[in-house]
């Protein structure tokens, strides 16, 4: 009885009525006013100073002009920019900056996070010193960095020629040729230990019982990292290291207090140099355009962030 | 009702009004000014003249100011400067306090907004608060701050007459560094030069006269040497940081005594459109440096990345023979061998006893320049002014006040010296000139001062371009000759609107 009374109703049942957009807002009104203040906020304090850069960028504000006598002129600043040697020598600084620090922070933080997931006598106190540099205030820390590097009264030069492995001191800052790679190895030491926060934690999710398993099987150490240990860490390792690129593409407390983005040039990337043009030397229109630039690239990364972040949701949502 | 467009009108009505009282009010503040005008010879000017001259005549700032203001005025004034902070002596703070309690005394009705702000945030917080119409009333800024708010309109014109002085009153280089396009935009509240300091001890061992400084910059490159080979410490304290004040302060008076220059500001009448970045005197100059860091290698490596305050541990220690520093370097480093202990305070102590003050080295034909350092005091419009109206007449006894021989020298007590030159005259610079040592061959110095481009792009000249030119050369990453040629067109496109990036 019951089936047929179904069958009669679910015949009776007519078409789903296509809700239109103005009607699901107003169904949803009241969501959309418990986040209207938070969206309000947004635009305020991030969405209005992207549009105001954006308008910036086609406009020329020399030193002898207030900003708002600021001149229209196209896309003169993008062409500028992107004509101009300095522009792709400081592109080619920032990706050798952005990859070696990267790579290097993550290796580091791998093996770190490897290390410390074994038990053994000490594990909490070593892991507590190796989270330090990512504790220590970046400006504190590009100070005593600089001081270690000093080319004249460096610490690392003074402990190197007392034990008689240079004669004098090495110069690594003040220098073309090393200053880029002196500044990355400051960033390494102060990142390695957000890589190694975000594996350990991924080697949490690593099943134990498929780990013995494989050394049941005669699986040698390096076999059970690689075809069991790594597969589990892939997402957060994609993650991580987006998440690291994403820094240190923005990163500027280090190069800007250490060398200033010099000597000549030498250790400038895309934010110090952005930073200088427009508070150094007033260039504000410029400055907009190639902060539109990298805005651009940022937002390439941060869409390859989402995808990483959401791989999987859709297979999941289709099961 | 007012409409919008009456409300302009009244606005700009009383903004004439305001600028013909102020004019008028010139005029009579003018005739009350002329009694010490002209009291100090500039041309007699030598450490024994300006001993000679202080503590000699009196002045009363309330009375002479009380004639271009009347004491009992009522009225108000916001005033941002950069004031003593904690690291200051304590008679920098103890002037300071008497001279609020002095103005106030003099104008008991003239209320005041004072807000005292660090040297590196003044300029950037003034920029913020004009685009926000919410400036002081008065600012005084470092000696090149002014030229670009000058520039970008945001100054009233304003000169010694103005609030009761005479242009006499002040240091020509000074009254250059405050005019834009021939109009005066304020007034200099102190002014000072470098010196060249030395160590006598490291001279002496390493052979060279401990009681004279190097005579020219040729000699400069030659002790420098002489002092890294004998003892294997630099010699010069060479300076060549990008986008700190301390690189051009340090290698300007070098060009302008080669004849160079970075634009023709060097020469008796400067017009700021011809560059001389890259004529012969500068790239001698630069030659000269590049001699020292790369082939002599006798001054310190650091150059690049240092300030000049990372000169101040290796000369305290011993480990510097000489450079070029301010006239308040001699109280940092009795205060930095104060804090000393145990064998490196005795260290310390050598050092300073040992320390001494002599002119800027001279050029190959004698010319001898230094920047024109200090700082100037600004009235803005009023259109960008917290509340749209500036108080004209509490601003003008503010200015006065402090311009006045007594506090303009009084203020500038520790590092500096009385933008009024009749502050030469008074009891407070003879006492300064008792108490601080060498305080009579810095002051010696500013007949030689050279103020930087006064133009809106000379910031990014100096602070950029120079240092960048410097950083060039001393690197290998250009020649001599490529370095200056490249900063020369740099400074050209930038003098024409342009440039690059």
């Amino acid at each position: 009885m019951s089936t047929v009374q179904g069958q009669a109703i679910f015949r009776d049942v007519p078409e789903p009525k296509r809700v239109g957009l103005r009607q699901k807002v107003w169904n949803s009104r009241f969501d959309y006013l418990y986040v209207a203040p938070a969206i309000i906020v947004m635009l305020i304090v991030i969405g209005y100073p992207i549009y105001y850069t954006i308008e910036l960028s086609f406009f020329n504000t020399p030193a002898s002009l207030a900003l708002s006598a600021k001149q229209f002129n196209g896309l003169d600043n993008y062409v500028t920019i992107l004509t101009s040697p300095i522009f792709w020598k400081v592109t080619w600084q920032t990706v050798v900056w952005t990859v070696v620090s990267t790579f290097f922070a993550f290796m580091i933080g791998l093996g770190a996070a490897l290390a410390l997931h074994r038990e053994f006598a000490g594990r909490g106190v070593l892991r507590a010193i190796l989270l330090i540099p990512w504790v220590v205030s970046a400006v504190a820390a590009s100070y005593v960095w600089k001081w270690l590097y000093h080319s004249d009264f460096g610490a690392i030069s003074a402990m190197l020629t007392q034990v008689g492995l240079v004669d004098k001191p090495i110069n690594f800052i003040d220098n073309t040729s090393t200053s880029l790679y002196a500044l990355i190895v400051v960033n390494v030491w102060k990142e390695f230990s957000f890589a190694m926060i975000m594996l350990m934690a991924g080697l949490q999710t690593v099943p134990d019982t498929l780990l013995r398993a494989a050394q049941v099987d005669g699986a040698s150490p390096w076999q059970r990292f690689w075809h069991v240990t790594f597969p589990h860490l892939r997402g957060v390792s994609m993650v991580t290291l987006l998440l690291l690129a994403v820094q240190n593409f923005n990163s500027f407390i280090i190069p800007w207090i250490m060398t200033g983005g010099g000597p000549a040039g030498s250790s400038d990337i895309w934010i110090t140099h952005i930073y200088q043009l427009a508070f150094g030397r007033q260039r504000w229109g410029v400055a907009s355009a190639y902060a539109v630039i990298l805005f651009i690239v940022m937002m390439v990364l941060g869409y390859f962030y989402v995808r990483a972040l959401t791989k999987g949701d859709d297979a999941r949502a289709a099961t | 009702m007012p409409t919008s467009r009456h409300r302009e009108k009244r606005a700009r009505r009383l903004l004439g009004l305001s600028i013909a009282a102020l004019s008028a009010a010139s005029m009579v503040a003018s005739t009350a000014t002329a009694t010490y005008a002209q009291s100090v010879d500039l041309s007699k000017w030598s450490p024994e003249y300006v001993k000679s001259i202080a503590g000699t005549k009196q002045f009363d700032a309330a009375k002479d100011c009380g004639a271009v203001v009347p004491n009992d005025y009522t009225g108000s004034v916001s005033y941002w400067y950069t004031g003593p902070f904690e690291a200051d002596p304590a008679i920098a703070h103890e002037q300071d306090k008497a001279f609020w309690e002095a103005f106030k005394a003099a104008y008991p009705n003239i209320t005041t907004d004072v807000q005292s702000i660090t040297y590196n945030e003044l300029l950037d917080k003034f920029r913020t608060s004009l685009l926000g119409n919410s400036a002081p009333a008065v600012i005084r800024l470092q000696i090149l701050g002014g030229v670009e708010f000058a520039a970008k309109g945001y100054l009233q014109p304003l000169k010694p007459e103005d609030v009761g002085y005479t242009a006499a009153d002040f240091w020509p280089g000074a009254l250059k560094s405050v005019t834009y396009e021939g109009v005066s935009y304020g007034l200099p509240t102190n002014n000072e030069t470098m010196a060249m300091i030395w160590n006598a001890k490291v001279f002496k061992d390493a052979g060279l006269d401990p009681e004279n400084p190097p005579a020219t910059w040729d000699d400069v490159v030659t002790y420098s040497k002489t002092i890294n080979e004998k003892l294997g410490i630099p010699g010069y304290g060479l300076v060549a940081k990008q986008n700190a004040g301390n690189t051009p302060f340090r290698f300007m008076p070098q060009m302008w005594a080669y004849g160079g220059g970075a634009l023709d500001e060097a020469s008796a009448e400067p017009g700021y459109k011809d560059v001389w970045i890259n004529n012969a005197g500068s790239k001698a100059a630069l030659q000269a440096a590049y001699q020292m860091y790369a082939v002599d290698k006798s001054v310190p490596t650091s150059a690049l990345t240092n300030t000049q305050g990372e000169n101040q541990a290796p000369f305290i220690a011993g480990k510097l023979g000489m450079m070029i520093a301010h006239p308040a370097e001699y109280a940092k480093m009795t205060d930095l061998a104060s804090k000393a202990t145990g064998a490196d305070k005795a260290a310390a102590d050598e050092v300073v006893a040992n320390m001494r003050y002599g002119l800027i080295p001279a050029g190959p034909d004698g010319k001898r320049a230094v920047v024109f350092g200090g700082s100037n005091i600004h009235v803005v419009k009023p259109e960008f002014v917290q509340g749209g109206k500036v108080d004209e007449q509490a601003v003008k006894a503010l200015i006065c006040f402090w311009n006045s021989p007594e506090w303009s020298t009084r203020l500038a007590w520790v590092g500096s010296n009385p933008g009024n030159i009749n502050g030469f005259l008074t009891d407070a610079m003879k006492e300064r000139l008792d108490t601080i040592k060498f305080l009579d061959v810095t002051t010696s110095m500013l007949p030689n001062g050279i103020p930087f481009p006064v133009i809106p792009q000379a910031p990014e000249i100096m602070n950029i371009i120079v240092p960048d030119m410097l950083q060039n050369a001393l690197t290998g990453n250009m020649t001599v000759d490529q370095a200056a040629d490249d900063a020369a067109a740099k400074v050209q496109a930038i003098v024409d609107g342009g440039g690059g990036i």
